[in-house]
């Protein structure tokens, strides 16, 4: 039982996907009993495979598909620190995702089709985490774009919910085309599409530096499409329209953070690429700074959260880009279990007071104080609250871009995106949870079990997962370096931690003063921010230059080629012939006489005119 | 004294007979007969050929073998294009190939 069984943990989520689909219509009771058992079983496996891996160390295992020319595909499985952190969020959030389906959606009429994608879901995300070449990779990753399509449309018959759903695939798409004209570039480089291969291959020297670079452009584009950064971050708002713990599972956290993945694994040749660090180091720092100032001014629960997955995306793209690949993996690993944890404690909300927009809530806490606990405990851990996860993963990251190779002003800018995070979570929190009790939501309740268990486990790990990052034995040197197999330990900057302290305690008394006290109404300052304040509301004008650019540019081109698709291509290319035979025809027809004599009379002709011809060459 | 120039002159006399047959009868019997006439043409053409060369016994007597062959093929021929014209008189109540034009445009 070595790390070579780790293929098991795509393959049983995929033979239940199947099973889901031969079954569904007629047993639909028993579908959500499958995804759940299926993913248990996946989760089963991890936990073999980590024994395997901690005691031999990293593995790899590839059986081969098939070969075209100089192309070798191979069905592959690579198992070190990165893919089995992935790995593990992956099996544990779904089941946790799953088993607060169960109630959050128990009396929708399509939930086998529901888990039948949640299935094929987990097979795709846990294929593209273990790929150990990039067709594999491509492949999950294509198809964890069509799960997250069918999710986020799982209520099709809402426009809202189809719009959303097509604005998703087709912004990741955008990136995708990107990122698959980036995998040919390497393998026209290395002729090969196997990832170490490629890594070793570029080490040493044998790829052209400039197709390099390029390469890894396109790549970041097709991981900054995934992964919603500036500009393809569009999508990601809009799909809060599927079901909450779809949000919860792919939204936050594992699918939007396969960008993160794809750039650390492929880490050692970005590395060699001073631009291509500093492209990811730039555009995740706008990232995180214009994620966190929108979410301070949008005003559903959901749309908050989401826009603070794309600032702390952004965080781990800037880990990244300042070169510590470890300090990325280590927030998305908080990240994934308190985002989850917000996503599924706004469900929870929603579900027990039918609110989502944060001005319709208000002293929640009232009614369901546990969940104001739990969801409280996962925000202030994002923000970094000290002692909770979030506090060493967000300093981790400060430290890495104070250390790294960005120069400060990167630091100064990022304090900013803090203080923004700060605000926002501590607007939410107040706005949701303290202050006057509407008298709609007075019948507000809190979620049963299956929901709130979930919720539970999730903001335990967000609560605790801060205990990875120490220093615990001489294998162990803390997280960080023992995910990029490092030998720097654990250590803490006090000037860092003691100003985001400082910006913590001050952002939540300053939201505190506004939201709870009412000394300055939040009005007033909307006023005085003017334009700003607007710009942020409008999302700073992303989807109108898109919509321009789409009603300007997109549509008058497309109608110039359909256009010409239809006169030259299909009524002269296609049609041409068509008439013009049709045409010679009916003139050349009337030669069928249907008299065997003019028949007989053309043979001697033709005979004749062949013998003088013949007679006189 | 026979001499190749006989042969050919009675080839080409067949021959003409044959087409002129094959381009004026209305019946589509003698249309067939007409036919024959151009294939026993060719066989006596064939016949004085092979006789009058200068090559080898051997080689002449191919000629010989081509004209039993034709003269075989041409039987199962005319057989079969005499079954179809008793079908066509059968059906049509004539062989009257001016009236078998349903085949035109």
């Amino acid at each position: 039982m070595g790390t070579d069984t780790v293929f098991l943990a795509p393959a049983i989520p995929a033979i239940g996907f199947l099973l889901i689909l031969l079954t569904g219509r007629r047993l639909p009771e028993i579908a959500p009993y499958l995804s759940i058992t299926s993913i248990a079983a996946s989760f089963v496996v991890w936990v073999v495979v980590l024994m395997a891996f901690l005691n031999d160390g990293p593995g790899s295992s590839s059986i081969d598909w098939f070969e075209v020319g100089r192309f070798e595909f191979t069905w592959g499985t690579t198992v070190d620190a990165i893919s089995i952190v992935m790995l593990g969020i992956v099996s544990l959030v779904a089941i946790g995702i799953q088993i607060y389906s169960l109630e959050y959606l128990k009396h929708e009429p399509r939930l086998w089709w529901y888990f039948a994608v949640q299935s094929l879901f987990a097979a795709a995300m846990m294929t593209l985490v273990l790929a150990d070449n990039l067709i594999l990779l491509y492949l999950g990753w294509e198809l964890v774009g069509l799960g997250s399509y069918l999710l986020i449309g799982f209520w099709w018959e809402r426009r809202s919910a189809a719009e959303a759903a097509k604005k998703a695939f087709v912004t990741t798409r955008i990136g995708d085309v990107a990122l698959l004209i980036g995998f040919v570039l390497l393998f026209r480089e290395t002729g090969t599409f196997d990832i170490s291969t490629i890594i070793t291959m570029a080490h040493g020297g044998l790829v052209d530096s400039a197709q390099l670079k390029w390469a890894l452009f396109l790549i970041f584009a097709g991981a900054a499409g995934k992964s919603a950064q500036i500009p393809l971050h569009v999508w990601l708002p809009d799909a809060m329209e599927g079901p909450t713990p779809v949000s919860a599972l792919i939204h936050a956290a594992t699918m939007v953070v396969a960008g993160v993945y794809l750039i650390v694994r492929l880490f050692p040749i970005y590395q060699m690429v001073p631009e291509s660090l500093d492209l990811i180091a730039v555009i995740g720092l706008a990232t995180a700074v214009m994620g966190a100032a929108i979410a301070l001014v949008m005003t559903d629960l959901k749309r908050i959260l989401a826009y603070s997955t794309i600032s702390h995306i952004g965080f781990m793209m800037l880990a990244i880009g300042a070169g510590a690949p470890g300090v990325a993996m280590f927030h998305l690993l908080v990240h994934a279990f308190a985002k989850a944890s917000l996503f599924l404690g706004a469900g929870s909300i929603s579900h027990g007071s039918g609110q989502t927009d944060i001005r319709e809530m208000g002293g929640l806490w009232r009614k369901i104080p546990y969940t104001t606990v739990i969801f409280s405990i996962s925000a202030l851990s994002l923000v970094g609250l000290p002692v909770l996860a979030g506090f060493f993963s967000k300093d981790e990251v400060l430290l890495a871009v104070h250390t790294g190779r960005l120069n400060n002003g990167f630091l100064l800018v990022s304090f900013v995106a803090v203080v923004f995070s700060v605000l926002y979570t501590g607007r939410m929190l107040y706005r949701v949870f303290l202050g006057q009790l509407l008298p709609i939501n007075k019948d507000s309740h809190e979620p049963g079990l299956q929901m709130f268990l979930p919720i539970c486990f999730f903001t335990l790990f967000a609560a605790c997962l801060g205990l990875a990052a120490f220093e615990w034995s001489h294998g162990y040197k803390g997280f960080v370096s023992w995910v990029t197999d490092s030998e720097v330990g654990f250590h803490l900057d006090p000037a860092i931690t003691g100003v985001s302290t400082v910006i913590l305690l001050g952002g939540l008394s300053l939201t505190w003063f506004i939201y709870v006290r009412h000394w300055v109404s939040s009005a007033t300052i909307q006023t005085r921010l003017g334009g700003l304040a607007t710009a942020a509301e409008r999302k700073f004008y992303f989807d109108q230059v898109y919509q321009w650019v789409f009603n300007r540019i997109v549509v008058p081109l497309s109608q110039l080629t359909s256009f010409i698709d239809r006169a030259w291509v299909n009524d002269i290319g296609v049609d041409g012939p068509g008439k013009l035979t049709r045409f010679s025809g009916g003139i050349l027809r009337y030669v069928q006489t249907g008299r065997l004599y003019n028949y007989a009379l053309g043979m001697v002709i033709g005979a004749i005119t062949l013998g003088v011809l013949w007679w006189s060459i | 004294m026979l001499e190749l120039v006989h042969f050919q002159v009675l080839s080409a006399a067949l021959f003409s007979i044959g087409i002129f047959g094959v381009l004026s009868r209305r019946s589509a019997v003698l249309v067939l007969i007409s036919i024959e006439i151009m294939l026993n043409a060719v066989n006596v053409n064939l016949v004085g050929i092979a006789a009058f060369s200068e090559r080898a016994a051997d080689v002449r007597v191919f000629g010989h073998i081509l004209v039993v062959f034709i003269i075989t093929i041409a039987a199962a021929e005319i057989g079969l294009a005499l079954a179809i014209v008793l079908r066509v008189f059968r059906n049509r109540g004539s062989a009257n190939v001016d009236e078998l034009n349903v085949m035109k445009w």
